[in-house]
């Protein structure tokens, strides 16, 4: 039976704690009366999870079995998440593989002849050959992409987008143009945070930066308390929205849902999983050897060997039928695997960052993806308020290079190199900088032919960080390039003792200390 | 010269005769389906033929054979043991089968052999034994000795390989599948995986006296297991309708294979019914013109 | 007379360059640059006068002739052995302090009638520099006859004074002549998108050049070192980006450039490489717009590029060299409306020449951005 999550009292007996720390770790002794947040331990998995997604697809949540809704003559469209789930990405199969093949099955037996497979991934980059095979198999890259049938979402083509019209609230609905007319869209999550899903697949996952901005702003943002929290979320509100409005315009949307247990890391990274006074011998021996070999080892080399870790990830649930209805199974299941209960908030909130965020799979984690991480997503694992008071420091750790993949993230670097130079306001950024990259013909000509970000998605990271930016009193970074803080706003710190000095200038002497644990994920049930 | 006649040294010398008024009880067979393949299956022969498979068999197999594996992740979370069932048309199948398999199940895998081929002789049957862990069983109708061996194998937890055809296809085409497979299966309650294995042929076809080094497919299908109140007979069909798929699927796509599989247009792996010409030649060996030389380069 | 001479010695020269080779300014070691007592210039006639130096800039140029590196061009346009030194701001024997205009045309050369370009005004383009009744040279700071800055005394034609104001600072005043240089360059560039490679004193220059006398659209300035960002941004530049950043921060700054290998499609209309090197000439033909301008600034030397961009794209590169005598009164405003003093960041006196050269070598890495001598307090003066 997998343990609840839990939350350590630090006392002169506790042992120091592991922070992430990018490609590597570091081991930190907390102040006594810290409190270090634990994740629970990963779930059983589903037996047999060919077996359990044919079962999701034959009963469905609010719709009949999907084979009744397969008919010869039909047009079928397949859309599925991209690269950036899950985290760190799975060994093979992948559930998308699994599912798509059993739809795929069905779509066969009734003798649906068009079908096409697209990926979802909005603004992101496009998947290359190599991550495409490994999240569909083999099998339908070879049976679907020489015909040109697996395609990839490019919101830049106004002649594979349609416009939806506007929601109650004038929200432009555009989303592609093959998914809206099919007869029916079957799409494949893997919810691997309580954000992912819901209406939020379609809306945003085939939507074009026309639809994308108006809930891809500070404003939304800084409203969703936080977006892991669906039902304080503006981000989702406005997705519902859209969602609505798009089954409103008839069309017929088959949800499909999988979530996953916390086993995110293989064997020889086992020591990640676990709690640090439980660590056996083996643990600590390869600890040792993982962290002292990581010292030695070039970072490029280091961010290589991580890179290329896949997770065992286990299916822990699928679900399958009309959207609203699946969803709020999977958000349950999401809570099961990973909330945490913590009792009331704290001063000052640490957290190690790892070496992967969603943007940067197979790629470098760069300075605004660090910061996207932290203020972005870690700040926001939180259900009811925030771990950290209002007017309270973030402490995060991680080396923060002045590092960017020029393929992959573009227009990070003009963003980085010319936005911040002049100013970290997010409101700012947004009026004056937006739409100048948004409509940049090299980074659209980038997005739409290489593997690039679109020119948008550098701010979309910035926005992602407004809520936390508002509620903060400072930011510190632990171990971290120093230009390439400063450069981001914050404050570098070179040891984590320096940075809660540093933090205590801001919420004062004997502040209440309390340490993410993670990953593996977690979501803290702030009471 | 004359040569000198062997004298046979005398009873008590020599052994007694027989005497004619007393029937002389059957010898006690030691070589075919009755010849005792336990040695093998002893901690240090197994050894041994690990060493064999990955440090000779492998390396000999990838320089002739090259072969592309596909369908790994569907036995990926499959628990050992399993039967694998696959088509036959070359010996060079049983040690590219073999060497395909994942190390967990590579290391405890028995082939089931045919009797009267590979245990006929007491040196053959040992070498067979050893160097891919053969096991002798008859060709056409599974006797029940050699199933209960067989069931004990499994429940050990030994994988088996069988070619259900009973035989390497002579023509190319294959043969229909018989039941013993699908028997065992029944039997034990484990799953059979259908496995294609295409290209043999080109380098080693039945009769060859020279290996053509050629490139090669396997494709292990999902596992297959005994439905309700199913007859081995039944279960075999299914068997080789799998396989016919994976063929399908290693000929064109995968979709195109499912889709032609749920309306029942596969094409059977036994060859269309029709005269022998029309036959071999819809196999499409004929193609295969003599080498050309490559200009330029 | 105290001065720092260069003489004309071939196994000095060569030692020089591979000393200034390994390590910029290390020239001083083993070069043809000594400190000497010689006799004050004799004035060549009766137009001329005698100037005591008060500050003299080390300029680039100076740094290139230290270390050996300058162009054999120069050898017919100069006359060896003479004394560095054309930033100067230095008082007559009235007492009144003048900025010299170094360059050493028809008036000064005593030739008449005078060749079209003086003529017309346009001094620095000046056909005669190696001949009339001087010695060769094309300015003051590169003729025996006429001596040179670094020193306590030079001779100077009445042509080359401008008269400094009362209120002008002389830290101001040695200003003007690169000021003037710079002014030069951004009156002949006419197009409203600019780029600057370069920040240091030329660089600068530019940039306030162009920021008040022009109406630039776009200016975006490549610095190296943080001092000289501050600078740039201060003196009037729309972006300050590091020199490896140039492209995308003019890619990203005019409209609809896309980038085809490392060539920008688009680029700005005019850049004004204040370098003068492969890479910085490379890097303006990435970022010039088609049918564009590149202004050498900076004097190049010997370099090596592939002018197959320049070519196809029909791009002009243009030196700018020196300035007319207007372009030295408008750099008295300048300097004085920018505040240009606050770019000379040290002065030493004659005796730490060495030190003093060394600075300037290495005036980005250390800081600084123009290093000059201080005479005013020299002994013998």
């Amino acid at each position: 039976m997998p343990r609840p999550g839990f939350v350590l009292d630090v006392d002169r007996s506790t042992p120091p704690t592991l922070f992430w720390h990018g490609e590597g770790f570091r081991l930190e002794r907390l102040p006594t009366g810290s409190r270090v947040i634990y994740p629970p331990e990963a779930h059983e998995p589903l037996d047999d999870p060919d077996e359990a997604i044919r079962q999701a697809l034959l009963n469905p949540h609010g719709t009949d079995p999907l084979p009744a809704l397969l008919k010869p003559g039909m047009k079928l469209t397949i859309a599925f998440d991209d690269v950036s789930l899950p985290l760190p990405p799975m060994r093979r199969p992948d559930i998308r593989q699994r599912v798509i093949e059993a739809v795929l099955d069905m779509a066969a037996a009734a003798g649906v002849d068009d079908v096409q497979l697209i990926a979802a991934l909005a603004l992101h980059r496009r998947m290359t050959e190599a991550e495409l095979r490994h999240a569909l198999g083999d099998r339908i890259y070879d049976a679907f992409e020489p015909h040109g049938l697996l395609t990839q979402h490019d919101a830049e083509d106004p002649s594979k987008m349609l416009h939806l019209g506007t929601t109650d609230q004038g929200e432009d609905v555009e989303i592609n143009k093959r998914a809206a007319e099919s007869d029916l869209l079957v799409y494949v999550n893997i919810n691997l945070v309580a954000m992912d899903g819901g209406h939020k697949s379609v809306a945003t996952g085939l939507a074009s930066y026309k639809s994308l901005r108006h809930h891809h702003n500070v404003r939304t943002m800084q409203h969703s308390r936080s977006f892991m929290d669906q039902h304080r979320s503006e981000l989702h509100s406005s997705n519902w929205r859209m969602g609505k409005h798009i089954a409103a315009q008839g069309v017929k949307i088959f949800q499909i849902e999988t979530t996953l247990n916390t086993n995110t890391f293989p064997e020889q990274f086992a020591f990640l999983q676990k709690r640090e006074w439980e660590w056996k011998l083996q643990d600590r021996a390869r600890y040792l050897a993982v962290s002292k070999s990581l010292d030695r080892t070039p970072p490029k080399l280091a961010r290589s060997i991580f890179q290329s870790i896949k997770a065992p990830h286990q299916m822990t649930s699928v679900q399958a039928g009309e959207v609203e209805a699946v969803h709020a199974v999977t958000t349950d299941n999401v809570y099961k695997q990973q909330l945490v209960e913590v009792q009331g908030q704290t001063d000052i909130l640490t957290m190690g960052l790892p070496y992967i965020c969603p943007y940067n799979v197979n790629s470098i984690m760069n300075p605004i993806l660090v910061m996207c991480l932290g203020l972005g997503y870690f700040f926001n694992l939180y259900r009811g308020q925030p771990l950290v008071r209002e007017g309270g420091v973030l402490i995060m750790s991680h080396p923060t290079p002045w590092e960017f993949n020029p393929v992959h993230h573009p227009s990070y670097i003009d963003f980085f190199e010319q936005v911040l130079a002049e100013t970290t306001d997010p409101l700012e950024i947004e009026a004056k900088f937006e739409e100048s990259f948004a409509t940049d013909p090299w980074y659209i000509h980038l997005y739409r032919t290489g593997h690039a970000y679109h020119g948008v998605h550098p701010f979309y990271m910035w926005y992602w960080c407004a809520h936390a930016l508002e509620h903060l009193g400072g930011v510190i970074v632990v171990g971290g390039d120093v230009r390439a803080v400063r450069r981001l706003g914050l404050k570098p710190a070179s040891t984590l003792r320096d940075a809660l000095e540093m933090a205590q200038d801001v919420v004062g002497r004997d502040p209440s200390i309390t340490h993410l644990h993670t990953p593996p994920l977690l979501i803290a049930d702030v009471k | 010269m004359r040569l000198p006649i062997p004298v046979r040294p005398r009873f008590p010398l020599g052994p007694a005769t027989w005497p004619g008024g007393v029937e002389r009880p059957p010898a006690k067979k030691r070589t075919g389906v009755d010849y005792d393949t336990s040695w093998a299956r002893r901690y240090p022969v197994r050894m041994a033929r690990a060493l064999l498979l990955d440090g000779v068999t492998k390396p000999v197999v990838q320089a002739l054979a090259s072969p592309t594996i596909d369908g790994l992740d569907r036995i990926q979370d499959l628990p050992a043991p399993v039967i694998f069932a696959a088509n036959h048309a070359s010996h060079l199948d049983t040690p590219l089968l073999l060497t395909s398999l994942p190390p967990r199940f590579r290391h405890r895998a028995v082939v089931v052999a045919a009797a009267d081929y590979f245990f006929d002789k007491r040196w053959k049957a040992a070498f067979n034994a050893f160097s891919i862990g053969a096991v002798p069983m008859e060709r056409t109708k599974v006797n029940r000795r050699s199933a209960i061996e067989a069931g004990k194998l499994i429940e050990d937890g030994w994988s088996l390989v069988i070619f259900p055809e009973g035989g390497r296809s002579p023509l190319g085409w294959a043969q229909e599948f018989k039941g013993g497979a699908a028997y065992l299966a029944i039997r034990t309650g484990v799953p059979v995986v259908p496995v294609h294995i295409e290209g043999t042929r080109r380098v080693l076809k039945k009769g060859a006296k020279r290996l053509t080094p050629s490139h090669t497919n396997l494709t292990f299908g999902r596992a297959l297991r005994p439905l309700e109140g199913e007859d081995s007979r039944q279960m075999a069909v299914r068997i080789e309708q799998a396989v016919a798929e994976l063929a399908d699927e290693q000929a064109h796509d995968w979709w195109t294979a499912r889709r032609r599989a749920a309306s029942g247009a596969t094409a059977s792996i036994t060859g269309p019914d029709a005269g022998a010409w029309r036959r071999s030649w819809a196999l499409g060996e004929h193609k295969r013109g003599p080498k050309r030389d490559r200009w330029p380069a | 007379m105290k001065a720092l001479v260069f003489e004309r010695s071939l196994p000095r020269f060569a030692a020089a360059r591979v000393a200034g080779g390994l390590l910029p300014g290390a020239g001083t070691r083993v070069g043809p640059l000594r400190l000497a007592d010689l006799d004050p210039p004799e004035l060549p006639g009766p137009e001329w006068q005698r100037v005591r130096p008060r500050l003299a800039g080390i300029c680039g140029s100076d740094l290139a002739t230290v270390d050996g590196k300058s162009s054999r061009y120069f050898e017919p346009i100069v006359s060896f052995p003479f004394v560095p030194g054309h930033e100067v701001v230095g008082e007559l024997d009235d007492g009144s302090r003048v900025v010299i205009q170094p360059t050493l045309t028809c008036a000064a050369r005593g030739i008449d009638p005078m060749c079209d370009w003086c003529d017309s005004g346009e001094t620095n383009r000046c056909e005669r520099t190696a001949f009339g009744h001087l010695d060769a040279g094309l300015q003051t700071g590169y003729c025996s006859d006429t001596g040179g800055g670094w020193s306590l005394a030079l001779a100077a034609h009445e042509s080359q004074l401008h008269r400094v104001p009362d209120d002008m600072s002389d830290e101001a005043a040695v200003m003007v002549e690169p000021t003037a240089c710079a002014v030069h360059a951004a009156l002949s560039s006419g197009d409203s998108e600019f780029a600057v490679i370069g920040a240091g004193t030329l660089g600068l220059c530019v940039v306030a050049a162009l920021r008040t006398l022009g109406t630039p659209h776009v200016l975006i300035a490549a610095a190296k070192h943080p001092h000289q960002q501050r600078l740039a941004r201060e003196l009037g530049a729309d972006m300050v980006v590091e020199p490896d950043a140039l492209p995308r921060a003019v890619r990203r700054a005019v409209p609809h450039s896309l980038i085809a290998g490392d060539q920008l499609t688009c680029g700005v209309d005019t850049v004004i490489d204040c370098v003068g090197s492969d890479a910085s000439i490379a890097q303006a033909l990435q970022i010039v717009a088609p049918g564009g301008t590149i202004v050498l600034v900076g004097m190049p030397g010997r370099v090596g590029i592939d002018l197959t961009p320049l070519w196809h794209r029909e791009v002009s590169l243009r030196g700018a060299y020196a300035y007319t005598a207007d372009d030295f009164a408008k750099a008295f405003e300048l300097v004085q409306d920018a505040k240009l003093e606050r770019l000379v960041s040290a002065t030493y006196p004659l005796d730490r020449w060495r030190e003093a050269i060394d600075h300037a070598a290495h005036a980005g890495a250390r800081g600084a951005i123009k290093i000059t001598f201080d005479l005013r307090k020299e002994r013998g003066r």
